[in-house]
Order: structure tokens, then sequence, then C-alpha cells
């Protein structure tokens, strides 16, 4: 196994009377795509912050590359995304591209031919003389994209990255995560919404209130929750199976989405038990599969509480 | 420091492509050839040959006199001269005085313009003038007060003839007595003459501090701003991911420096090219070449021009800086109001030195001022034209204001460093001294 890329070590931060980050430490490893997931308000941003060194930690460090180096000095390697999308509305598109690379200390002609060959493969070397306000906010978002990629970091890290795009747009971004860990790169992304990241991570870390909730590989996630879990797909006479649901004995706790559900089975009960139950009362069933809890379920059990409360702190600096 | 570049280049790029760039950049010069030629097209009034009535009510002939002066005064300079007025004498003895006056008071001013004979002016005499020097004047033109002085003059200076003639003084003896004083002055600069009059001197110290004074108003703000946008865009979260705060801040106040800097040097040019091209362009507007010659346009010795474009640009950048700091603090250009007053009382007082300075240019308040690096890019110039400055004062002047320069953008970036993520809340100055010694 290579370095690890990021390595957080006890660190708190907070802010006036409020500790968005709690002796967090986690630490995540060259290449693959890591998942940093938690609802609002859990200080995914935060952390995030701290890593790229925009904020500075109150207690505990944070080490990039192993490096005794601060994220400043390893800027070239190091590619970010903020949750806060922010361009020079004025500038033309490639300009704007040119700019960003030169920052990161790539030459001129070569950060051109770069933004030029980026904006073609998002589709949108149409608008490259455009200004920047003239582009939807998707488009905008796709030009931050390619620019904090330019310089062909070997650690990308993404906040919310594919929170406000089009399915279609969220489809090539998505494919460019996957295939820039593909080369070996490392990519880091916070989001809150779980089947992204279920289907993308090799590892996640759950947070919730500046603590670490759960973490480690997907399938590792799954394991430790443990349990037996069920999908169910309604066609007909769902209102029939809301005894069966009830049931404490059969059924421990039930995610309702209307037409299909998926639920934790009690201690000791079997889901051929529910199955005939359900068939019993004649409830119109479209699926009955025994599966791995989703990331879904493990986030709402293991955080479901305080995303609930933390919704009271919206505002805060997520 | 290639970073620097990146972020000096983008900042002037963009400004320099701005509508209202090149919208200022054409329009000011534009501005200034009105403001030059305007006032003198007003002023001109004053300065045309002009047809006065002389009602002579005296008993001595006071009327012949008076009008052999007013006739002996020239109008323009050099060869090209004429009479400045065309006189003509009414006697009114008695009680026709005031029969004569109102007839010719009826073709004065605008109704003058309709009569062939039409007067530009009335002028009354008694022998209560001889006596008291009082007298009357109707006139269109009484609203110069140029015109008025020059005719007041003449007239004083042929009502003292008179007056020492009938004392019984030689009339040569008189007109030798009479003859005015002239004096021209000229500015002596470490022991040699410098070729200016004092009048040119202290144009150009007044010039110099107005310039500075003005672009440090307007483009320090541009800093602030640009600052401030900064911040409300959010693109400073990814700068401050690959740039310093000091790599930021420098970058900006070098580059909208260098944007104004350039727009003055456009406009510097054209006020060069207007001056030396103000005779053709005073016929286009159909001005005398004696009214343009009346607007002074002094030229300014390339040593003091080189100490100016120093001292201007340096002072410049130095404001820039400050009023990027005051933008690191503030989230709005509302919040810079209170914090950016401090800045503009620093300029009104380097402005004002200048004021004291032109009174006693050697004096210890001018010298100390003039190592203040905030007051220096006012004062040091206009020493530098009045006085002369030894080379190692100046030398000290200019490293003072490098160091300030530099500290300047480094507390800027110090108190940005901090203030960058703290949206929509104002830090006290208990605080802001703390973000200093972080």
């Amino acid at each position: 196994m290579a370095a690890a890329s990021v390595r957080i070590e006890s660190v708190t931060k907070r802010f006036s009377g409020h500790t968005a980050v709690n002796r967090l430490s986690m630490e995540i490893a060259a290449g693959g795509i890591f998942g940093l997931l938690g609802p609002n308000g859990a200080g995914k941003s935060t952390t995030i912050r701290l890593i790229m060194g925009i904020l500075e930690p109150d207690e505990g460090k944070i080490v990039l590359f192993d490096s005794p180096h601060g994220s400043r000095a390893l800027s070239q390697r190091i590619g970010y995304l903020p949750e806060e999308r922010g361009l020079y509305k004025k500038m033309k598109v490639l300009d704007h591209l040119i700019f960003l690379g030169e920052t990161k200390g790539i030459g001129r002609a070569e950060a051109r031919k770069r933004a030029q060959a980026w904006l073609e493969r998002l589709g949108v070397s149409d608008w490259a003389l455009k200004k920047v306000e003239d582009l939807s906010k998707g488009m905008q978002q796709k030009v931050q994209f390619a620019g904090a990629l330019l310089h062909e970091p070997e650690l990308v890290i993404l906040d919310e990255p594919f929170s406000g795009l089009d399915p279609v747009n969220a489809q090539v971004m998505k494919d460019i995560v996957v295939a820039i860990a593909a080369e070996g790169r490392t990519v880091l992304f916070s989001t809150h919404v779980m089947e992204q990241a279920e289907r993308m991570c090799d590892r996640i870390a759950i947070i919730a209130r500046g603590e670490m909730v759960v973490n480690g590989t997907v399938a590792q996630v799954k394991e430790d929750f443990g349990g037996r879990h069920v999908a169910l797909g309604f066609t007909h006479d769902k209102a029939r199976a809301a005894n069966i649901l009830a049931d404490t004995a059969l059924v421990a706790h039930v995610d309702d989405y209307g037409a299909s559900a998926e639920l934790q089975m009690a201690d000791g009960a079997d889901p051929e038990q529910l199955l005939a139950a359900l068939v019993r009362e004649g409830v119109g069933l479209r699926r009955f599969e025994v599966v791995e809890p989703s990331l879904h379920a493990i986030f709402i059990a293991k955080v479901g509480a305080e995303a609930a409360t933390a919704h009271a702190q919206a505002g805060v600096a997520a | 420091m290639k970073k620097v570049l990146a972020v000096v280049r983008r900042e002037f790029v963009e400004r320099v492509r701005t509508k209202a760039f090149v919208i200022s950049t054409v329009l000011v010069p534009v501005f200034m050839v009105a403001m030059v030629v305007l006032p003198a097209l007003m002023m001109s009034g004053g300065d045309r040959a002009s047809r006065i009535a002389l009602v002579d009510a005296s008993t001595t002939s006071l009327g012949q006199a008076v009008s052999r002066t007013l006739a002996a005064e020239k109008l323009g300079h050099g060869s090209d001269t004429k009479a400045r007025y065309t006189v003509q004498v009414f006697p009114a003895a008695g009680g026709d005085l005031a029969t004569v006056r109102d007839g010719l008071v009826g073709k004065t001013g605008f109704s003058g313009k309709k009569h062939k004979d039409g007067w530009d002016g009335v002028m009354v005499l008694t022998d209560d003038t001889l006596a008291s020097g009082k007298l009357d004047y109707y006139g269109g033109n009484v609203g110069s007060p140029e015109a008025m002085a020059k005719l007041q003059r003449a007239v004083s200076s042929a009502l003292a003839g008179v007056r020492l003639g009938k004392s019984g003084v030689d009339q040569a003896l008189v007109k030798q007595a009479m003859a005015p004083a002239d004096m021209d002055t000229t500015k002596v600069s470490d022991g040699k003459l410098t070729g200016q009059s004092g009048q040119e001197s202290f144009m150009i110290a007044y010039f110099m501090g107005f310039i500075l004074y003005i672009s440090i108003l307007i483009y320090g703000q541009q800093t602030m701003t640009s600052v401030i946008e900064e911040k409300t865009s959010r693109i400073m979260e990814v700068l401050t991911s690959s740039l310093t705060p000091f790599q930021m801040l420098l970058g900006k106040v070098l580059g909208v420096g260098l944007a104004g800097l350039a727009q003055m040097a456009i406009w510097g040019g054209s006020v060069f090219v207007l001056s030396s091209q103000r005779m053709p362009l005073a016929g286009m507007f159909g001005m005398s070449a004696d009214a343009a010659q009346s607007f002074p346009i002094p030229s300014m010795p390339a040593g003091l021009l080189v100490v100016f474009l120093l001292y201007f640009a340096l002072g410049f950048l130095l404001y820039g800086a400050l009023y990027a700091a005051v933008g690191a603090v503030c989230n709005t250009i509302q919040e810079t109001q209170q914090y950016a007053i401090f800045i503009t009382m620093f300029i009104i007082v380097g402005f004002f030195a200048v004021f004291a300075l032109i009174k006693d240019p050697t004096g210890d308040l001018g010298v100390t001022m003039s190592y203040i690096p905030f007051f220096a890019p006012f004062t040091m110039p206009v020493r530098w034209s009045l006085a002369s400055v030894p080379p190692l004062e100046l030398a000290l002047s200019l490293g003072l204001m490098v160091v300030a320069l530099l500290a300047c953008v480094w507390l800027a970036a110090k108190i940005y460093r901090t203030g960058i993520l703290m949206y929509g809340k104002k830090p006290t100055w208990r605080e802001l001294w703390r973000w200093v010694r972080a």
C-alpha cells in the first residue's frame, strides 16, 4: 500500500462557541476514491478547508503526502473544487482557466493547451471565448472543475462536486472522477448523496457533528453494520403489509419509500417468515430480496437523530 | 514570482479591457480640452477692444486727459498689438449731463449691438472726479473683474497725471514717474538659475500634488473594491489554496496600480500633445492666440519629472496596498467607509502639507514629512522642485517608501489571511490586532 495522501491526526476546529470538527482522525490512502459523508453541518467542508490549509486547526495536525510542508507549498500536487463555487464573472472562460493553471505554476502556453483540451472534453469548447457570467450555473461548475484538474494533480479534493448538476452532466463528471482514480491518483470528495458514494467510493468516512461515525472500505462498513436486510417492491395492496412491517418481533427497522421499502430484520427473525406473512396477507410484491444494508440505511441509522437536529443549525458553516 | 506575475497580468488585462476604462481614458482628454478652452473662451471677453463713451461734465476738460491715457493702453503682446480702448469724448456742461448720459446708455451693452455707434460702456467724469477720485461707469462688461480692474488702473493713472500737472510738475517728468514696474520672477535652485518663474514653480508643485491626490482616491478605491469582489465571488477559496495572501495582494496592488498608471500615462501624453499644439487648437476654437497663452502650461525639468514619476508610482502603490488592507477587513463596500476615512485623512494631510512646503521648502516640517512614506509622495517632489535635495536624502526617502509598501502589503496579507473566511462578520480592532500578530 502506498503512503497516505492525507493524514488527519486528532484535529479540532472551533468557531465562536461552536465546535465544527472535534478530535477527528482519519487517513486517506493514495489511490482510489474516498467519500467523506455526513449530514448538513457535519463538518465536511470545514474538514476539507482544514486539509487545504484555508483554515488552521486549533488542535491536532494534518499531514499531506507525508511531507512536512503545508498544502500551499504542495499546491501543485493538489486540485481543489470548493463548495462555494466562485469564478471571476467578467473573465473569458479560456482566460480564466489559463489563469487558474498559472496559479498552479503551469506555463502560459501549456496552460492554454490543457484548458482547450478540457473544455473540449467537457463539451463547453464553444463557450471558450464567452464571459463566465454568460454561462449557466452547471457550465460554470464544469469550468471550475476543469480548473481544479488542469495541472493534473495527484490528489483531487472535491467538495460536493455533483450538487446542482443535471443527470447528464453529473454522469460526465462521474466518468472523469472514475478515470482519475483509474490512473492511480487519489480523489477525496464530500457528499450527502449516499447512492452516489456507495457506487463510486472505495473507502468512506461518515462524520456527524464533527466527529467520526464510521470509517473504512464500503464492504467493511456494511459488514460491521451487520443485521439482515430485505428490500421490498410493492405492486398493490401495500396497506395490508402495514401490520406485518410494524411487528417488532419480525422487523427491527423500516425505511418506507412508498412503492418500495428497505427493512432490517429483527434479531432471530427469518426473511422467509416475512415473505410467508406478506403472501398470506395478499400483498402484491414486485421484489423481495435479501440484501446488504445500503449506505443510506447505515447513514440514517447512525446519524439519523443528529441529521434531524442539524437542521436547527443550518446556516452555520457546513 | 511567476505566480505574482500571473495575478498582475490578470488584474491589468481584465481592468484595461473594461468599457469603463476605455471610455474614461478617451473622455478625460476631451474633458481636459473643454476645461482649458471653455474658461479661456469665457474670459476672452475681458480681452477684446472696447468702445467707451466718455461723458465729460467737468470744467477742466478732464475728459481729454483720461481719453489720452486710455487710448495709449495696448491689447496683446509683442508686435501684433492694437488699442485696447476706442474712446470718444462727449462734453456735457451743466444740466445736460443726465440727457447726454442716458442717450449714450441707451446704446450700450446688448442694445448697443443694434446700433452702428453702440458702446461697451459709458464713463462719467465730473469735477468731483478730480478732487475725490469718484466717477461712474455704466457698461455691459462690469461683470468682468479683470476688465474693470484694467480700466480703473488706467483712469487712476490719468487722474494722478492731471493732479501732478496741476501742481506744476512737468508733464514729461509725470510720464516718467508713472511708468509701471514690470517684475519677472525666476527661481534659483542649487545656486543656479532654473529658468522657471515663481508662478510656474507653484503651479507645478500644486499640479503634482493634485494629480497624486485625485489618482490615489480613484485607483485606491479600485484596489479595495477588487479585494472585496474576490471575497464576494468566493473565488479566493480556490486562490488561497494555490497562492499565498502576500502573492495575491501584491499582484493585485501592482496590477490595479499598473492599469491606473497606464491610464495616467495616456492622459499625461495627451496633456503634452495638447500643450504643444495649443496654438492650432486655439485657432480651431476661434480663440485668440492671446487667450491660449493666458493659460500657462508649465514645462517640467527632466530631473523633476523623474522624481515626480518615481514618487507618484510608489505613492500610488503604497496607498493601493493600504486600501487593499481595508478591503481585506471588510465584506461590503459600505463597510469600508469607516476604515477608508483614515486613509483619506493621510492623503489630505499629505496634500495640504504641499501648501506649507511651498511657503517654506527647507523648513523642519517639510523635511520631516518627506521621510514619512505616506506623505513623501506629496512632499518630496515639491521639495525637489522648490529647493535642492541631496541625493542621499532622496535615496533614503525612496528606500523608506519601498519598505513601507512591502510592509503594507504584508500587513494587508496578514489581515486578509485571517479575515478571508469571515463572511458577514466585522472584526473588532482588538481582533484585527490579533490577526496581525498571528
